[in-house]
């Protein structure tokens, strides 16, 4: 591609970005973004393939991706060129030709030999972002580095942070306006979480707010003495933008460590130790960073209710009134309606079994805890519900605007949970828990594909799966919605029924959505696939089941309708 | 427990390697080339197996698994005296202590105390497969 159409499908695409509007910001044709579009629903406006022709699926072309770790990126697709990472590093990132896998250039970045052991589940990277053309990435040893979108060539490299104490990044940065915009992982080593924003151009720091407030700011008396230096509060995962209300959308992890004695009351009357703003949703202000609202989902956290899920922004139609709202299916297992103004709670109700909070009081927004289901140092909690994988975790959920429903990988897990004496050492893992996970909750069923009405907050159909971690959602103008599954077997569905139309086995197994673009007027689907290796650990023999479901693998696989 | 009780190197450990560090007068060429064996000083000693998966579960099992269940066979540490044999205490030990950091092992020595890890090998021995 040469630099003038470079340039030009840059200003296009800072077009398109500029007219998505704080409704359903429209993904285009391509895919240029992690989650599709601004508000991350994973939702494409393209229907050439479509519930009547999605039989007729093969494959046009395969690319391997040259590393077996869990593949958990989302190309991104521009100016009919793929963006791809792979794992472990990302060991590389492929700029392709979307329409036939051939590759336009490799880039394979330096990574020190020992960043391994400060991450914590896995060596997975979850794509790059694109703007103007850069390719923006973000490395397991904490550093983000800008490409030549043409030449894969490196522009510059900024540490984001240092990988030795325990950070590292995992997904890709946000971009917003003239900023590239990251968040760390490091819950787990006793990190303090921050998003960091930085100049496109030249790798410049703009802006960093930690998410734990430090001492003087509202919100450190939530902390029991000195426990919010090492707090946790990570940003591991991706950010949403509402460009005309100029925010940015980041949540926040779990409180560190997993074990609740060591920052506040280690019981249900929590006081004033509600360890902000860890496992929250925080709305930035995308010149300044400046925190513009919070919201805990999870107060005084103990259970690794991690709140990093994706915000999906849409403007719902509440009581009679459009209401611009942010979505989140949180690991606490409650789904969050939210005003995305100002972070008041629109609604909560629970979208898999809980049993560790009753409910979400409406006019506090705080959960009704079973103080049986908490568990405190020594002291056992049996059979809660979810567990911490949660009701959901990072796989991402899609809302599309055609059926006004949310599909989301769930998980039906429970776990017995203890909170132990440990001491902090930096680069370590730091969780002062005991936990077994290895716990089938009821039905037969061990994680669901669920279609969800985010308005009347209610189930409306589901597809019920013998293993747990399922491939992220994606769904279409087409009346589709696809799936991938630990087998391998990617899922063409009917979105507004839940019937399955079309599958097909790629050999390992898929733990992120599938993506749909358009080059020459074709619409093409493609799937990256990689069987995970890090969680199921957690998981005992339901982890062993997933990991004997696929060898792991490490390919690119796109669909294009045969005749 | 208290860990930091035990923090530090055993007294075994001190001892072997007093004694490796003796000049014995072997000539060069006999002398071992493997690391010389270190003993659990715990083996057999059932009333500490509990205790041992609990610490296993707290420090480990996010990569080795709940119960050392776990199903990616090179983190699967029910196979150790598979892999390793009667070499099995001192690979656990020399891993644990000095870490596999390209691998994702990281160093214990230090947060850990033996006494510590060898009631997790303690109950790690009692999980062994012969498959």
């Amino acid at each position: 591609m040469s630099s003038k159409l470079s340039t030009l499908i840059g200003g296009v695409l800072a077009v398109v970005l500029a007219a998505a509007t704080s409704a359903h910001a429209q993904s285009g044709k391509e895919w240029m973004m992690y989650g599709g579009d601004y508000a991350n629903t994973r939702y494409s406006d393209l229907n050439q393939i479509n519930t009547k022709n999605v039989g007729k699926l093969r494959v046009a072309w395969i690319r391997s991706l040259g590393t077996l770790e869990s593949q958990e990126s989302t190309p991104v697709v521009v100016g009919g060129t793929m963006y791809v990472s792979t794992s472990s590093g990302p060991r590389y990132v492929f700029a392709l030709n979307a329409k036939d896998g051939s590759i336009k250039w490799k880039y394979e970045p330096e990574l020190p030999r020992d960043f391994m052991s400060t991450v914590c589940c896995g060596l997975d990277n979850r794509g790059v972002a694109y703007a103007n053309g850069r390719v923006f990435v973000t490395r397991l040893d904490a550093k983000m580095v800008a490409l030549d979108a043409n030449t894969g060539k490196e522009l510059w490299t900024t540490t984001v942070m240092e990988y030795k104490s325990g950070h590292s990044i995992t997904s890709p940065p946000l971009i917003v306006k003239d900023l590239v915009v990251t968040g760390y992982a490091g819950g787990e080593y006793g990190v303090r979480g921050a998003v960091q924003a930085y100049k496109q151009d030249t790798g410049e720091m703009v802006w960093k707010t930690h998410t734990i407030p430090g001492p003087g700011e509202p919100g450190n008396e939530s902390w029991k003495g000195e426990s919010w230096k090492v707090g946790g509060g990570s940003t591991w995962y991706v950010g949403s933008y509402d460009p005309k209300l100029n925010l940015v959308y980041w949540s926040t992890s779990n409180a560190g460590p997993w074990g609740g004695h060591t920052r506040g009351n280690d019981s249900s009357d929590v006081g004033p130790y509600t360890n902000l703003h860890t496992a929250s949703q925080l709305a930035f202000d995308g010149d300044t960073g400046k925190i513009a609202w919070h919201y805990q989902m999870t107060p005084a956290d103990v259970w690794d209710y991690d709140g990093v899920n994706e915000a999906v922004l849409a403007d719902l139609s509440i009581g009679g009134q459009k209401v611009p709202a942010l979505m989140k299916a949180d690991r606490n297992g409650f789904f969050y309606v939210l005003n995305r103004e100002n972070g008041k709670l629109l609604s909560a109700e629970p979208f898999v079994n809980v049993n560790w909070a009753k409910r979400i009081d409406k006019a506090t927004g705080r959960p009704v805890e079973d103080p049986a289901k908490r568990p405190q140092l020594k002291k056992w909690a049996r059979n809660v519900c979810p567990n911490l994988f949660g009701g959901k975790n990072w796989e991402p959920m899609s809302y599309s605007q055609q059926t006004g429903l949310v599909y989301i990988p769930t998980f039906n897990l429970c776990m017995d949970i203890a909170g132990k004496e440990e001491e902090y050492e930096a680069g370590k893992f730091y969780l002062a828990s005991e936990f077994d996970l290895d716990k089938a909750d009821a039905g037969g069923h061990l994680s669901e594909l669920m279609a969800w009405d985010p308005i009347a907050q209610k189930r409306v159909w589901g597809i019920k799966e013998d293993l747990p971690i399922l491939g992220g959602a994606m769904s279409t103008a087409g009346g589709l919605m696809f799936y991938g599954d630990p087998r391998g077997i990617v899922k063409g569905v009917d979105a507004k029924t839940g019937d399955v139309l079309w599958k097909f086995g790629v050999g390992t197994g898929i733990v992120q959505s599938p993506i749909t673009y358009m080059v020459d007027g074709k619409q093409y689907l493609a799937v990256v696939a990689g069987r995970i290796k890090g969680p199921p650990s957690f998981l005992g023999k339901i982890g062993q089941r997933v990991i004997d479901a696929s060898p792991e693998g490490g390919i690119v696989v796109v669909f294009e309708l045969g005749q | 427990m208290n860990l930091t009780a035990f923090r530090g190197t055993s007294w075994l450990v001190g001892v072997i390697a007093f004694l490796a560090l003796l000049p014995f007068g072997v000539p060069k060429a006999q002398q071992p080339t493997a690391t010389t064996q270190i003993e659990n000083p715990f083996a057999g000693r059932a009333d500490l197996v509990e205790e041992g998966r609990s610490l296993f579960n707290q420090y480990c099992s996010h990569c080795h698994g709940p119960n050392a269940v776990q199903g990616e066979r090179p983190r699967d540490l029910r196979r150790l005296y598979i892999r390793y044999g009667n070499k099995a205490s001192t690979v656990f030990y020399e891993t644990v202590s000095t870490g596999r950091m390209d691998m994702g092992m990281p160093v214990w020595k230090g947060i850990l105390s033996d006494e510590v890890l060898w009631r997790m090998f303690t109950y790690l021995q009692t999980v062994q497969t012969q498959l």
